[in-house]
Formats: C-alpha cells, structure tokens, sequence
C-alpha cells in the first residue's frame, strides 16, 4: 500500500514536470503516414512503409514536408517516427502556421539512438494559430540510408503521457547485436525508465516508514526493514514480468525464424544467409583437409562471419581493418575468399590476382558468386 | 538421437562432479548442513564441466584424439566408482536414499512451509521454471549470435572439435611463421576454456551445431541457481528467502542475454568466481577439507576462462585474510588495497599495458554513460540501487565477522571495475555500453548475495533495538555474545 502510494506521488510529481500544458485535453492524437510526407530536397523511395533517404540534395540537405491542419495550442509535442539517423546529423524541426504565415518557424531537434527526440512546442513562442505545414530539415554527413515513416502530433496530457510511457516499458526488445552488452528494458528512449521510477517510490516509502518508527513511537514494532524487503521484491517482480514478457515475445520470435531448421537451414535463415551460402559452396570446391584462406571484405562483419563459416580452415582475416596481407606473404596452395571487397581484380586470361595495388600473383578464379570469389593460388 | 546423446553427456558431466564432490573427505556429515544438497548439485556441475575440460586438455597432451568414447568413458568409469565408494563410505542404503529423496521431494515442493509461503514458493518455483524454458528455447534454437561469440571463442571450438585436437591459436606474425600449424582469430590470447565446453558439446551432439553446443551455458547458469540456493540456505536464511535470493541472482537481464545468446566467457567467470568465494566462505565456517578443496578449484578455472579472471581470482585471498583474521584482516586488506590503488595511480603517471588494457591518469568517466548501465537501463533490475541502499543502511555491519569476507571481495572488486572502467582505455568502451556491463557481470551474481547478507544484518541489528517492552522474552537467558575477533568454534571431533 505504501509502495502504491509512493508510486502514485513519484508519478504526479513526474507529470508536473513533464506535461507541457494542459493535464486534461480534449483533442485527439493526430498523425501523419508515409503518404503524407514529401521530399522537396534530397532523395529517397518509399520501401516497406517508410521513406527511405539514400541522398541529400547539393547543398547537403535533406527536407521532408507534410501538409497539416492542427491548431496550435491543442497540440504541444510533435514526435517524428525516423530511425538509422547518423548521430551528427543536424536537424531542425520546421513550421509554417496562419499566425505568421511569411515565416517559417525553426526549433533544433536532438538525435539519439538514431532517433528523434520528440519536440516539445507548447511554450514555443512561433507555436501560435493555425499550423499549416510542418517539416524535418536534415544536414550531416550520409553514412547510411535512414527512413522516416511519418509524424505525430500530440495533446501530451497527463494520460497520453502515462501511456507514452507504459508503451515505451512494454515495447518489444529483440535480440540485437548490442544486446550482449546492454538491455535497454523496453523503447530505446526512455524519458523516465521503470526502474528509477521504481527505486524513487521504493526509497519515498522506505523513508517514510522509516521516519514514522523515528517519531512516532507507536509505530515501533512496525517491521520496517521486513516491509522495505517486501517493496523491493514486488518492485523487482514488476521489473522482471516485464522482462519475461520481454523473452516471451522473443522466443517466439525466435522460432518464426529458425524454430523446425537444421543447422544449415537456420544459417541461411539468418541475417547473413547470403554470405553462408556462398561460403558453402566454397568450402565444397575446397579441399577437405584444413587449407590457409585469407579472406576480404569491406566490412568487418562480412569479413568475420565469412571466416568464422571457413574454420576449420586455417583462416585469416583482419578482425579490425580491411586490409589483405602483402603478396609475398601469399603462397601457391593458398586460397583467398573475397566477398564484397573493393580493389580486388583478377585477369582470366593472365590467370593474375592482384589487390590493393600490389604485385599481381599467379590464380586460378575457383568460385563466382555475386560480388564474392574464391581464388587458389598458384 | 543426436540430442539424447548431448542431454545424456552433460547429465554424465553432472554426476562425475557431484561424485568428485560427494568423495571429498570430510569430518562433518555433509547433508546435514542446511542447503548441502544443492549447494553439492549445483557446485557438482560446475565441477564437473570444468574438470571435463581439463581431461579435453590432457587427452590433447596425450595425443589422443577427441571422441565420445575417450571423454565419457573415463568419466563414467570415475563417476560410479565414487559414487560406489560414496554409498559405501556414507553406509546409503536403498532406506536411507528413499528417505533422502522423500526429503528432497519434501523440500522441493515446499510442504514444511506454512500454506502462505508454500504457495510464494510453488510460484516462484514456477517463475524460475519459466524462466529457464525461455531461455532452453533461445539455446536450443538460436545460432551463434553475438560478436565475439563468433570472432574468438567459439572458433577455436569449431577448429578443436574437427581436428580432434588442441591446436595453438597465434596473433599474425606468429601465425605467418607457423606456415598453417597454428591458426589465428580475433583472440589468439583469450583461454580456451569456453571453446572446450562447446568441443564437449560438440562430441556429445555428435556434429558441429553453433546452436545446441551452447548447452552448458544454460547447464552452468541452472548448477549455479542450485548452488545459490544451497549457499543462502548454508548462512542460515530461511528456505523461502534462500529461493527469493535465488531468484534475485537467476533473473538478472544481462546474465540472461549471457544465457540466451551463449558464446561470451563472462557469465561462466561470474558463476565460477561467485562460487569460488561462496566456497571459500563456506570454508571459512566450517573448516571442511571439500570447501577448500572446491574453492581452489574454482579459483584456478577463473583465470583459464578469460584473462581478467585473473584479478578475479586474486580477489579471493582477501576473503581469506579477513576470515582467518578478524581483527587484523580488514586493516591488512585495507591497507593492501590502499597500496595497490595508489601503485597503480603511480604507474599510471606512464602509459603501462597491463592485461590488454592501457593504464594511463586521464579522469574524465563517462557519467550518463555510468548513470545508464547501472541505474535507467534494464540490465540489472534494481541491483545497484538494492546495493546502496543495502551498503548505507548495514554499514555498522560491513564488516561484522560474518559479512566481512564478503565486503572485502566486493570492495575489492569495485576498486578494480573502477580502475580499469575509469582510468584505461576501457573507459572508451563505456560510453558505447560495449564492456561496462559484461566487467560488472562479473561482480554481479555475489553483489546480489551480499546486498542480501548486509540488509540482513541491519534487519536484525533494527528488531534488537525494539523497546524490551515489545520483545518477547525468550524463558531462558540467551548464550553470552563471542567477542567479535574470536575465530568461530572448531567443529566437533567425529
């Protein structure tokens, strides 16, 4: 009961902070999908329901626009639904209302995770009238294609909020490559984690257990430490239902992927199945006593994962660069694995192997595959 | 067939260490300590992985090649030789085994508790049960996953499995020089004790599959609930707090993502460092040849697991020294401490290397970093905050004789993670998360233990200063208080 109580309290002192204007609006949740958006600056396609950027325009700048009609004052945050996003990309979240309607209006909107913060308008001062179009500008450098799937207008009172929240806790954490290093415990971002909301009620309502057996002698055989030891179990338990809803969901998963597989077929049903395949096929035109194989690849997954499949192989790959060894460390009786690697070429005619500018070496192309080879040297 | 063959052969493993165990003299009788059944269970299959992977060695020195029947062979010879000379030795009877099981059976289904705890206990029971499926489904399913997994342990499984044999693994110019007798990975360093679990599983399978050979990971972290549970029971916590506490070590996020996506070394060197100390608090009571016995040999496979295992292994004799030494013990270690912190700082006026990591003053810790793997992020439900909490409230008692041991090893331990997380170049791989939570995954498993231990001690130091007038006054006196330097009482003679 306590611990409900202080729950209660950490929560609404949570919701003075973070509700922007009013606790109880009456206008709805608006949103925006991938049919609404438009790129008047940059390039990109629309690809499983989401705007795919793959290029800025000359000036180094990607602009994505949607025509809206929101009053201003029923909407205090606008959350755009982008991920992949560099970290040092420079973004700026754009309005143009009836208000002022010469002007575009501007607030810098922080990335993290590869994902937008959502922005919070309602004490903005251009945040006025009828918005009539909103939109995201983007500079930085393009590492990789990112993708916006739409935008969302929101009232953020008191009870959008608490449910923003609880969807954030509940959300879906599949296994990633990160995941052996850190579980988020639900959304990426987190504006108030379940665990320090968790810990803040447990620490309220210990210590005002703890300062009424201080002051009021009546209450001295009450167990505090007993009741404390309770609170953390049942704060702990909410913790890990959440979590085992959590691995519920990802063991099923799981299954959809490779549940009912052998090992070859969960392979090929993996993220580098291609690159398994073609391993395959180069291990079957390989000796089958263990052989020395350098492999490249631009990327260090690639390049490690395609040694990885080669053992027991005597393999060599860089696990930290993309760079091959000298020509003259290669020998006749060596084979050489390259899967989507730059600055690799071979003559057929010649029989010549040569990479990265070196001496060429004598080879034969013993696999093709598409953007892969396997050659043996000779 | 293939998947009998691997259930059957970790089962062989199990018993061949609760048979080594079980065999260890002994001048008291075992199953009479509380929690000695799965204390012996689950440090039996810690054991026995590990010594299993020690015969993998000597069968390579030996030149002998890998094979079902060179590993399991000998080890089911040992396993019912010990287990006849146990039987004999203990006087078991087909009697006293149906009573032993009718106890176990008893205490496993809860039915000495009063009927609000046996329920809490079937449902927690329950819980872990769950919780153990989820993660056999990962296990079971999953291919090799993460990173390292497939850059540097599990390649050295792959190639000492097909091979039947061990064979060096060397960094790049001795890989060249070795003209293909040696191979290389991303860690031709790291130990190759991990890639022996998997050659184990391997062998039992009867094929290479990166998905099932990841078996022991899940036999390790269920031996090491059971041997939680025995050692919470052995420091006189009651069965329904002993399963709680339990379920406080098994259910750790991270340590579960160990489970799930098998293939790192550290969840192993948490379980085998934290039963290594266990063992040697045991020990510290009760002075059994066995306790010793397993503490060493937990403490050796610590360094044979990954390297920073290591500095996890040294972290023991200060449990030790405390222990034998209660008055002295904390000043000696203190001051042992002081002295390794402050030669550290002076080395670090340069720019050594020590174990891999590049020690240099330059203090400028990442604290969001920080902020969220110990406390917003999930990876470790409400540990760090229990910790604290735990640590501010007991602190009159962090060092009582009976919690001392336990707060010198995670003193210890905090000193070290904050060297190498806030001083060397691991500092880096803080704010990307990469290894600040896999360092404190080690340490983790007993901070959980002695968040427990301490809350305890200032539990009961806070029903001792109820007013007389509450209290219940036992009809006789109680025993005069030991002064607190007094080792404890040396067990009666047999």
């Amino acid at each position: 009961m306590t611990l409900a109580l202080a729950v209660i309290v950490v929560v609404l002192v949570y919701l003075a902070f973070a509700v922007p204007a009013s606790w109880f609006p009456s206008s709805p949740v608006k949103q925006w999908g991938v049919r609404d958006l438009a790129l008047p600056r940059g390039t990109g396609s629309v690809a499983n329901s989401e705007l795919v950027i793959t290029g800025m325009d000359a000036s180094g700048q990607v602009y994505v626009a949607i025509t809206t009609d929101l009053r201003a004052r029923d909407y205090a945050t606008i959350l755009w639904n982008v991920r992949n996003l560099p970290a040092d990309a420079e973004v700026h979240f754009l309005w143009r209302s009836d208000y002022a309607p010469k002007k575009v209006f501007s607030v810098p909107v922080a990335v993290e995770a590869g994902r937008l913060l959502p922005v919070v308008l309602a004490n903005d001062a251009g945040w006025l009238g009828h918005v009539t179009g909103i939109g995201l500008s983007i500079r930085g450098t393009m590492v990789q294609p990112f993708g916006v799937a739409g935008a969302t207008a929101k009232p953020s009172g008191a009870l959008g909020t608490l449910a923003d929240r609880a969807r954030e806790w509940l959300a879906f954490e599949p296994w990633r490559g990160t995941s052996i290093n850190s579980i988020a415990g639900g959304d990426d971002l987190q504006p108030l984690p379940l665990p320090l909301l968790l810990a803040v009620a447990i620490a309220l309502a210990g210590a005002t257990l703890l300062l009424r057996r201080r002051f009021r002698p009546a209450s001295r055989t009450l167990d505090v430490a007993a009741a404390i030891a309770i609170m953390f179990a049942v704060s702990w338990l909410v913790l890990d239902a959440r979590w085992t809803w959590n691995l519920v969901r990802q063991a099923q998963a799981t299954i959809a992927q490779y549940g009912g597989k052998d090992w070859r077929g969960k392979h090929l049903a993996a993220e580098d199945g291609a690159l398994f395949d073609f391993v395959e096929k180069a291990r079957a035109a390989m000796p089958q006593t263990p052989v020395r194989v350098f492999v490249g690849s631009e990327a260090d997954y690639f390049r490690e994962r395609a040694a990885y499949h080669l053992y027991p192989h005597n393999v060599y790959a860089e696990p930290r660069q993309n760079t091959l060894p000298p020509s003259n460390l290669v020998k006749p009786g060596d084979w050489m694995l390259v899967f989507q690697r730059r600055n690799v070429q071979f003559n057929p005619t010649t029989g010549e192997l040569r990479w990265d500018g070196g001496a060429p070496v004598s080879a034969q192309l013993k696999l093709r595959g598409d953007g892969a080879a396997l050659f043996l040297i000779q | 067939m293939d998947i009998l063959g691997l259930v059957s052969g970790l089962l062989l493993l199990w018993a061949f260490g609760i048979a080594c165990l079980a065999a260890l003299p002994r001048r008291n009788a075992w199953v009479d300590t509380p929690g000695a059944i799965p204390w012996t269970i689950g440090t039996g299959g810690l054991v026995g992985l590990f010594l299993a992977t020690l015969w993998l060695r000597a069968l390579s020195l030996a030149g002998i090649h890998f094979s079902v029947v060179a590993i399991a062979l000998p080890l089911l010879i040992v396993t019912l030789a010990l287990g006849a000379w146990v039987a004999r030795r203990e006087g078991v009877t087909r009697a006293s085994l149906r009573r032993c099981v009718r106890d176990a059976s008893s205490a496993f289904t809860g039915s000495a508790l009063d009927s609000t705890s046996r329920i809490l206990w079937r449902l927690l029971l329950l819980w872990l049960a769950v919780r153990f499926a989820l993660l056999a489904v990962e296990i079971a399913t999953r291919p090799l996953f993460p990173w390292d997994s497939w850059t540097q342990w599990a390649t050295k499984a792959r190639v000492w499995y097909e091979l039947g044999r061990i064979v060096p693994f060397e960094r790049t110019d001795a890989w060249f020089a070795a003209n293909g007798a040696a191979y290389f990975d991303a860690g031709p360093n790291y130990p190759g004790t991990v890639g022996l679990m998997q050659v184990l599983a391997s062998n039992f399978l009867g094929r290479w599959d990166d998905t099932l050979m990841n078996a022991p990971f899940w036999m390790l972290a269920v031996a090491f609930a059971f041997a939680v549970y025995g050692a919470l029971r052995a420091m006189d916590f009651s069965p329904m707090w002993a399963l709680t506490g339990t379920w406080l070590v098994a259910s750790l996020p991270l340590a579960n993502a160990h489970v799930a996506l098998a293939g790192y070394a550290d969840l192993p060197l948490a379980i085998y460092f934290a039963v290594a100390v266990l063992a040697a608090l045991r020990w510290l009571q009760s002075r059994e040849p066995a306790d010793a016995a397993v503490a060493l040999l937990l403490v050796v496979a610590c360094p044979l697991l990954k390297i920073p295992g290591r500095i996890w292994a040294l972290l023991v004799a200060p449990a030790l020294i405390v222990g034998l030494l209660p008055r002295l013990g904390p000043r000696i270690v203190g001051a042992g401490y002081g002295l390794a912190v402050l030669g550290l700082l002076l080395l670090a006026q340069t720019n050594p290397v020590i174990m891999g990591y590049h020690l240099h003053i330059d203090f400028a810790p990442d604290w969001e970093a920080l902020a969220n793997s110990f406390f917003l992020n999930d990876n470790w439900h409400l540990l760090w905050y229990g910790a604290i909490v735990a640590a501010i409230l007991g602190r009159r008692h962090l060092l009582a004789p009976r919690i001392a041991p336990l707060t010198v090893v995670i003193g210890g331990g905090v000193i070290f993670l904050s060297i190498v997380l806030l001083f060397t170049n691991a500092r880096n791989w803080l704010s990307d998360q990469s290894t600040v939570n896999r360092a404190a995954l080690h340490l983790a498993p007993l901070v959980a233990i002695w968040m427990l231990v301490t809350f305890r001690a200032w539990a009961q130091s806070l029903a001792d200063v109820v007013p007389a007038a509450t209290v219940d006054v036992p009809p006789e006196l109680p025993p005069p208080a030991l002064p607190p330097d007094l080792p404890p009482a040396a067990p009666a003679a047999p």
